[in-house]
């Protein structure tokens, strides 16, 4: 099965931000919600020496996302194409995986804006878009759009150092393929939240450090969207009375 | 609860799904031209008209695409076709889409109604702000002589008003900040070394194919110039190995095999050293040296006494990691990259005798001319386009405040600073007016303080401007000009390792009141009666200027709006030749002692903290371009203000933690607005760093007034350097006020005898 992945080369990261702007820009993302960002981290300490270095992050595009257990919206049956012709009958709520190219993504007609897949992402990566009359779940798609014109994400048709490799892990001719197998990349995961994260991070064992130390998720947000589920339904069909009145 | 009808998903993203191709890797090769047609209908960017044109958020100047649908400007992308920059942009010229829609920005004429400063104003006709600027400037010319009249200009947009202030005769047509706050020092070494600008806007040196390099205070990464950084790393890629030399842990420094955290101010201590080290071990490259250099003995002489132990105790350096460093450059050489450096204006006396020295170390190594080396630049021919302004230089007054003062000004304008002190004390001669262009003078200079005092003596002052800045609302005339993306400027060339020529274009019509440059400037000459600008619009010597390089605009935009043609960057032994006097590489430089000055680098330190005191340093972000980016709300939004970088062991001694607020102070009793501390283990105990550009004064920028903490206005001392007047920046001191109590600053790293310590003088106004 296909599974669009993104590798990171910190080696080649400046840390200019550019990805987090280019997609806001594709996308229209409001400021301050983001899809793609740029997180500063250093000069620290590490054991093996002093790092500078980023986290440029996104959403992963999980192999067992969280964010999609916890919609509200009951299941509907939906049949998924590859380009090669097969199909596969799955039923989705309103946030899904799709099953042949593993990128998760919003149904916007059926998402009710009740917030609970924002609050489920341990890794922070989506949001609600409150500036909209109708608000919406929102995040990194991976650029799929794009994809449908040939052109690849705009984080990575932007980066000024070729930092971002982008393809499909199931083809083993592929860059991203060849070096997460070589198993110099790393996930950012830990024992609590082990969710299979597709965006992978290569660089100095110094950096990697650093990144892992401040940036790896601990905490089963998911776990944790009970009671906010309630709360953000009710908010939302408040909203939605409000517009009525 | 209630379902919503789900039915499929939009059309377009339905559509985009269906096509999706992902088995084949080559799937993002397709030319991008071929892809989606023009349809304002598709998702993001997608489908959107690309209009070619040249980016201005920075001066390195990118070529880029503005992808406009329904006439609005929705993304800016690298030019595809730039054998620089390809499709890519970084932060800020992503971000330009904010600069054009800022709602903040100047949208008519405005005429000042309140004092100087205080940012009252009226909205005006063009009519009565270009005949007011015409009639103060003929007065104030009448009145006091032409030199009384200065212009401060930078970029683009400053261009063609330049040619008024010189046609009109005064000295000071062009005393560009980027120039004497900048890279003067550097651009001078280099020019009287190897006969051009190695460094200035832009840097000869081929990191991409270097097996070393070496950055003496560069930042690269957090100073960002898309095509230099892609040669940086690309170096990196292949192997090179980085020898960074910086106070402070940058972005660079983390890239680094060998860091040396040096002193401040020390640098030529180290670079003189270097050179002594590879002459005495036989490791500079005797064959260039004998073949293309000038005064070698005279160099060998005069850096003998500078030996890796004396320079240790100087630059704080282990003599062991000095010469590991070295070895390493010599190991590599002639494929080594002895980088230029850009901003150089640090410590006023020795700015330009250290990049001298960083010159030198690169001829010493052959590293000129080579592969990995300094290299030439390629000339892209054009078209010369003459507007029938004066050509010649003005008539200098008896006493010029350029040449007379500062023996290589001339060369390049007048400088800054005597500007300023001749408007304030009339001395050798009046300024009376002012024409500001394309540079926020408050947030530039040194001593804002004394910018401000110097505004109050004049008769006149005017700008061109897009943003309301400090400049702006000192002003007595505003003029809104135009961004980059709404007018036409000329057609530009680059002559780096990728060369090309393209044009900068709108693309999209100038928003509210705005014009061009060009046209305030005819507009403005026809005011004053100067037959000057002797074209109806850009178009006219844009063509003029195309058909010199065999191009039409409508040719030009056909090929994608961008031209690229083959570099010519090395030279064999038997080619080598430079344009100096002397045709060779000049170790010493005769002209600098003819003037009285060292022809040789020579070690002169810059004094050390007051007791109680770190040095001030500051640099940039990524996402910023001086203080001209901090009101984009797509920048702020990512870096909205500037944490002064503290060392940890000093923190800790002090007590003051990451997170916590305090206020600066600096040797003169200044006091900044409160900023957060970054505690970190990068930057030395005796220096603090903070990034350029913050803390506005102008409450008419709603996002980035009093956003973080300006860097200048904790600038107050400065000193001159000898060779061309640049003003220093890091020659200032400062010391924590937490909740209202001054903190003094331990010294963990006392300097030398040899250092002499900077003595306060007394307090100058009382702090603010």
């Amino acid at each position: 099965m296909s599974q669009l992945a993104m590798v990171i080369d910190l080696n080649r990261c400046v840390g200019c931000h550019a990805c987090a702007i280019a997609c806001r820009a594709e996308w229209a993302v409001p400021v301050p919600y983001r899809r793609n960002w740029v997180k500063r981290l250093g000069p620290d300490a590490t054991p093996k020496g002093l790092s500078f270095t980023f986290y440029p992050g996104l959403c992963n595009h999980c192999d067992d996302p969280k964010c999609t257990t916890v919609c509200p919206v009951d299941p509907e049956e939906r049949v998924f194409k590859s380009k090669s012709g097969k199909t596969k009958k799955l039923a989705i709520r309103a946030t899904y995986k799709d099953p042949f190219t593993g990128v998760v993504l919003v149904d916007k007609e059926r998402c009710i804006g009740c917030g609970n897949c924002v609050e489920a992402c341990p890794y922070g990566a989506r949001y609600l878009n409150e500036e909209l009359d109708d608000p919406k779940a929102d995040k990194c798609t991976f650029c799929v759009e794009r994809m449908a014109y040939n052109l690849e994400p705009a984080c990575v048709r932007t980066c000024i150092s070729g930092a971002r490799i982008f393809g499909d892990l199931s083809d083993s001719s592929s860059a991203v393929y060849k070096i997460v197998n070589s198993g110099k990349a790393i996930r950012l995961q830990s024992k609590e939240v082990a969710i299979g994260p597709n965006v992978y991070y290569i660089g100095k064992d110094k950096d990697i450090l650093l990144l892992k130390e401040k940036c790896t998720p601990h905490e089963r947000k998911w776990e944790n969207v009970k009671v906010p589920m309630r709360r953000g339904i009710l908010k939302a069909a408040i909203r939605k009375l409000a517009k009525a009145v | 609860m209630k379902r919503r009808n789900f039915l499929k998903l939009s059309a377009s993203a339905c559509a985009a799904l269906a096509a999706l191709e992902l088995k084949d890797k080559t799937i993002f090769k397709a030319a991008y031209a071929k892809t989606a047609a023009t349809s304002p209908q598709l998702p993001g960017s997608l489908g959107a008209k690309e209009i070619p044109s040249v980016c201005e958020m920075c001066f390195w100047r990118c070529p880029i695409v503005g992808k406009v649908k329904d006439k609005k400007l929705v993304k800016i992308e690298g030019n595809p076709k730039s054998p620089a920059n390809g499709p890519r942009v970084c932060a800020r010229g992503n971000s330009g889409v904010q600069l054009l829609y800022d709602p903040d920005r100047i949208k008519y004429p405005l005429k000042r109604t309140g004092e100087r400063g205080e940012g009252k104003w009226a909205r005006i006709s063009w009519d009565e702000a270009l005949d007011e600027v015409a009639h103060n400037l003929k007065e104030v010319k009448k009145k006091y002589g032409p030199h009384a009249l200065a212009y401060f200009d930078h970029g683009a947009s400053a261009e063609f008003m330049r040619d008024i202030f010189k046609t009109l005769g005064s000295e000071n047509y062009t005393n560009e900040p980027a120039f004497y706050q900048c890279v003067g020092p550097a651009a001078l070494a280099y020019l009287k070394t190897y006969g051009y600008i190695t460094t200035g806007t832009r840097q000869y040196v081929d990191m991409q194919n270097a097996k070393a390099m070496l950055l003496v205070g560069t930042h690269i990464g957090e100073n960002v110039h898309v095509s230099h950084v892609r040669e940086f790393i690309q170096g990196l890629q292949n192997g090179a190995k980085l020898v960074v030399v910086d106070p402070r842990f940058s972005a660079a420094a983390a890239k680094a095999d060998i860091y040396l955290p040096i002193r401040p101010g020390t640098d030529t201590a180290l670079l003189l050293a270097w050179m002594n080290f590879i002459i005495t071990e036989n490791l500079y490259d005797k064959d260039f040296v004998q073949k293309h250099c000038s005064g070698f003995d005279e160099l060998k002489k005069a850096v003998k006494k500078y030996t890796l132990q004396w320079a240790s105790p100087i630059c704080d350096l282990p003599v062991e990691d000095m010469k590991k460093a070295i070895l390493l450059l010599a190991k590599n050489s002639p494929h080594v990259s002895i980088h230029p450096g850009r901003h150089s204006t640090w410590y006023g006396r020795g700015d330009t005798s250290r990049h001298q020295a960083l010159a030198i170390l690169a001829a010493l190594f052959g590293a000129v001319g080579v592969k990995g080396g300094l290299y030439f630049p390629t000339p892209v021919k054009k078209g010369h386009v003459s507007f029938g302004c004066a050509e010649e230089e003005p008539e200098t007054p008896s006493k010029s405040i350029s040449e007379d003062y500062y023996p290589f000004a001339s060369t390049f304008g007048s400088p800054t600073s005597k500007i300023i002190e001749a408007t304030r004390t009339a001395n050798p001669y009046p300024i009376k007016l002012w024409g500001i262009n394309g540079v926020n003078i408050i947030q530039t200079i040194p001593n804002p303080y004394q910018t401000m005092e110097a505004i109050k003596n004049l008769d006149f002052i005017f700008c061109e401007e897009i943003l309301p800045t400090e400049t702006a609302i000192w002003s007595d005339i505003v003029l809104p000009g135009a961004t980059y993306l709404e007018r036409y400027d000329s057609v530009y060339t680059y002559d780096l390792l990728t060369p090309y020529l393209t044009v900068r274009q709108p693309v999209v019509e100038p928003m509210f009141e705005t014009k061009s440059s060009f046209w305030i400037a005819r507009e403005l000459a026809k005011r004053i009666g100067l037959k000057c600008f002797n074209y109806n619009n850009e178009i006219e010597f844009i063509e003029e200027e195309l058909k010199g390089a065999g191009l039409t605009l409508k040719g030009l935009n056909k090929k994608g709006g961008i031209v690229a043609y083959e570099p010519n960057p090395y030279r064999s032994s038997k080619d080598f030749k430079v344009a100096t006097e002397s045709g060779k590489v000049q170790l010493s430089i005769e002209d600098f002692a003819d003037e009285d000055l060292d022809p040789i680098p020579r070690f002169v330190p810059t004094p050390a903290p007051p007791k109680g005191y770190v040095r001030l340093v500051y640099g940039r972000s990524p996402v910023h371009t001086f203080s001209r980016t901090m009101n984009n709300k797509w920048l702020h939004n990512e870096v909205p203000e500037n944490p002064l970088w503290v060392n940890d062991e000093l923190a800790k001694q002090v007590g003051i933690k990451d997170g916590d607020e305090v206020v600066l102070e600096n040797q003169d009793g200044y006091r900044s607005w409160p900023i957060k501390v970054k505690v970190t283990p990068g930057i030395r105990p005796d220096t603090a760093y903070m990034v350029h550009g913050f803390g506005s004064r102008s409450k008419a920028l709603s996002k980035a007034y009093k956003q973080g903490v300006s860097d200048q206005f904790m600038i107050t001392e400065y000193e001159d350097d000898p060779f061309m007047g640049a003003s220093s920046h890091r020659t200032n001191f400062i010391r924590l006020v937490k909740a209202g109590k001054v903190i003094n600053l331990p010294e963990l790293c006392p300097p030398p005898k040899e250092i002499p310590r900077f003595s306060a003088k007394k307090t100058k106004t009382g702090g603010k």
